[in-house]
């Protein structure tokens, strides 16, 4: 009898032990909503501690991120270049246009998986995901906007005094409530559901054909030490090797760091839905993936910071056959995530 | 005629501070605790500088006149002749000469005693740049600023110092304006410009006590920003928004700040 309450009180202690596992990590479920840890991913750099992601934060953030009241004539949300249904950037653009139809000088980068990244913009300006935020609103060329009176509209309505009462537990609209909401949206973007994380998770619907197996061979061997990680960066700035136009250069990372060693560099993009985010690279000058492709086997361009992977053994760019290239293409499709680009938690609300 | 008026100022300041050594000699609780305040009052060399009107010329001839002037002071101490050092962390001020009420600070409880030095850093220190937005209040809130922004969101961090004006014949970008913008605190995640500057002032014993609440008249001649160890021209930079560039300007502007007198 002692024996089985012993029993008894081990079972409950096992489905004690199992339960909070399965909170924190509900990974399997598609179309999740909130922040998750997916099992293939890295630790998140974002310190949720400070932020953890609540249904209300996350619901005062997808207003914000939809809302044109952000911008200074209210026409500009964050959504116009960061359109969902493209993996959230500005589809058909190389360079985006904001407020005014000005034009920017950079392709927007997508947003997923912001809280596995240290730095933030193609040059790594930002360090702190909480402060990305006031960039586009204040650009000139983007939301041309001042912060302090995004936040007076937001006090002037109907609605925002109430969310942020929700979110926090209080009506006042502060910036640091504003900045963390965006954040706990952005934060919930997590993208891990493409055909590649079944595959790598031995989950349904991740049986890889022999062109896929064969383009996930190639590119570990060459393409991974770039963009490593099943975040597919390694969060590094690199010259990869692009045309250096001689009017008006874009300098990328070392306009940050003021450093000539950092010339021409940016920082390397997640390779996650990749077959959504077109045009690519920092200034959207490749329509295709394919002509991506041909830049790093044929047209790399030699300068002084040039990565040092992109010249090996003193020859320019990675060397690929036909058959590689587009075995990589095929791989690379497998890196697409379609819930993540239809799932309607992230959507206009 | 400048150096006569200097000493008739400094005389008039050591009378008042004979008078509050006075005061202590009169039974003050040597435990009571008083508010030192401190003035930044800027001008150009003696002159007061009125926004938009009053003229300076630098040392490449350029003369100009300022429509804003504002930087940020943080890091507060004061050393006591005992070498004890009075902190005031966490305390950040943002000067502004176009708010009068903004270029007197408050250093409050400070212990009863004697100080021999002032110290304060220009600029908003490593720590609280990299912090995390919940600690930015006051004026190290980056919605606060309206049309007179102090902070960087392409290359995060503050405006430590900025000075805007004018000057006729130079050209920046069509305009006769220039932009001088100091940041950069010396970077988070790589080795970056730092234009963080300490100040340190020596006080001629200062005395704090129950009846003596001594205010620190500092005067920033602004005329060091472009005239230091190293010579600004507009002409050449009307526009300055890079830390690289600012540190020949941060180099100038830390010998513009002295302690004139003690009330």
């Amino acid at each position: 009898m002692k024996k089985l309450i012993y029993l008894a009180v081990l079972s409950t202690l096992l489905v004690a032990c199992d339960e909070p596992s399965t909170v924190l990590n509900p990974v399997e479920e598609t179309g999740e909503k909130l922040f998750y840890q997916p099992e293939n991913f890295p630790q998140p750099s974002y310190d949720f501690s400070k932020n953890p992601v609540t249904d209300e934060g996350f619901e005062l953030g997808r207003k914000l991120f939809y809302d044109g009241k952000l911008s200074r004539d209210g026409t500009i949300s964050c959504a116009e270049c960061h359109s969902q249904p493209y993996a959230f950037t500005h589809h058909g653009h190389s360079i985006s246009h904001g407020i005014d139809d000005k034009i920017g000088t950079r392709n927007a980068p997508a947003i997923q998986n912001t809280a596995f990244m240290d730095l933030f913009f193609w040059d790594g300006g930002v360090f702190d995901l909480d402060f990305f935020s006031v960039a586009p609103i204040v650009n000139p060329v983007e939301m041309d906007e001042e912060l302090g009176n995004v936040l007076e509209k937001l006090r002037a309505t109907e609605d925002y005094p109430e969310m942020f009462k929700a979110a926090y537990g209080s009506e006042e609209i502060t910036t640091e409530g504003f900045l963390k909401a965006l954040s706990q949206f952005m934060n919930s973007l997590v993208s891990a559901n493409s055909k590649y994380d079944k595959y790598v998770r031995n989950e349904a619907g991740g049986e890889f054909t022999d062109q896929e197996i064969s383009g996930l061979s190639i590119f570990k061997t060459k393409c991974a030490s770039c963009h490593g990680t099943d975040l597919f960066t390694d969060g590094s700035f690199r010259n990869n090797g692009l045309q250096i136009y001689v009017r008006d250069p874009d300098f990328g990372r070392a306009i940050i760091t003021e450093n000539a060693a950092d010339n021409y560099k940016f920082k390397v993009p997640s390779l996650r839905n990749v077959g959504y985010t077109a045009p690519y690279m920092h200034d959207g000058q490749f329509l295709t993936l394919k002509q991506v492709i041909e830049h790093y086997a044929s047209g790399v361009n030699d300068s002084e910071t040039l990565d040092p992977e992109l010249k090996k053994n003193g020859v320019l760019g990675i060397p690929l056959t036909e058959t590689e290239k587009s075995d990589l293409i095929a791989f690379l499709a497998t890196l697409n995530d379609p819930t993540f680009i239809s799932n309607t938690a992230f959507a206009a609300p | 005629m400048k150096i006569s008026n200097k000493l008739y100022i400094g005389l008039l300041g050591l009378s008042i501070f004979a008078t509050s050594c006075d005061d202590d000699a009169m039974g003050d609780d040597p435990n009571a605790t008083n508010t030192v305040q401190i003035e930044f009052d800027n001008r150009f060399g003696a002159t007061d500088i009125e926004l938009g009107t009053t003229k300076a010329t630098n040392a490449s001839g350029e003369e100009y006149t300022l429509s804003t002037l504002n930087y940020f002071i943080s890091n507060v101490s004061l050393m006591s002749d005992m070498g004890e050092m009075v902190s005031f962390p966490d305390q950040y001020f943002l000067v502004k000469e176009s708010d009068a009420g903004s270029q007197f600070i408050d250093l409050p409880e400070v212990p009863s005693g004697t100080y021999s030095h002032l110290t304060f850093t220009v600029g908003v220190d490593s720590l609280k740049s990299i912090s995390d937005v919940a600690a930015r209040t006051g004026v190290l809130d980056v919605a606060s600023y309206g049309d007179d922004n102090m902070y960087w969101s392409w290359n995060m961090g503050y405006i430590f110092f900025k000075m805007e004006g004018t000057a006729p014949g130079i050209d920046n970008r069509g305009t006769e304006n220039f932009a001088i913008h100091i940041g950069g605190f010396g970077g988070k995640d790589a080795v970056t410009p730092n234009n963080l500057k300490q100040i340190d002032l020596h006080l001629h014993d200062v005395s704090v006590s129950e009846s003596s609440s001594p205010q620190l008249h500092v005067i920033f001649d602004v005329t060091k920003v472009m005239d230091g160890a190293n010579t600004i021209s507009l002409m050449e930079t009307p526009a300055i928004h890079n830390p690289m560039v600012g540190t020949s300007v941060s180099a100038n502007y830390v010998s513009g700040f002295a302690l004139d007198h003690v009330h």
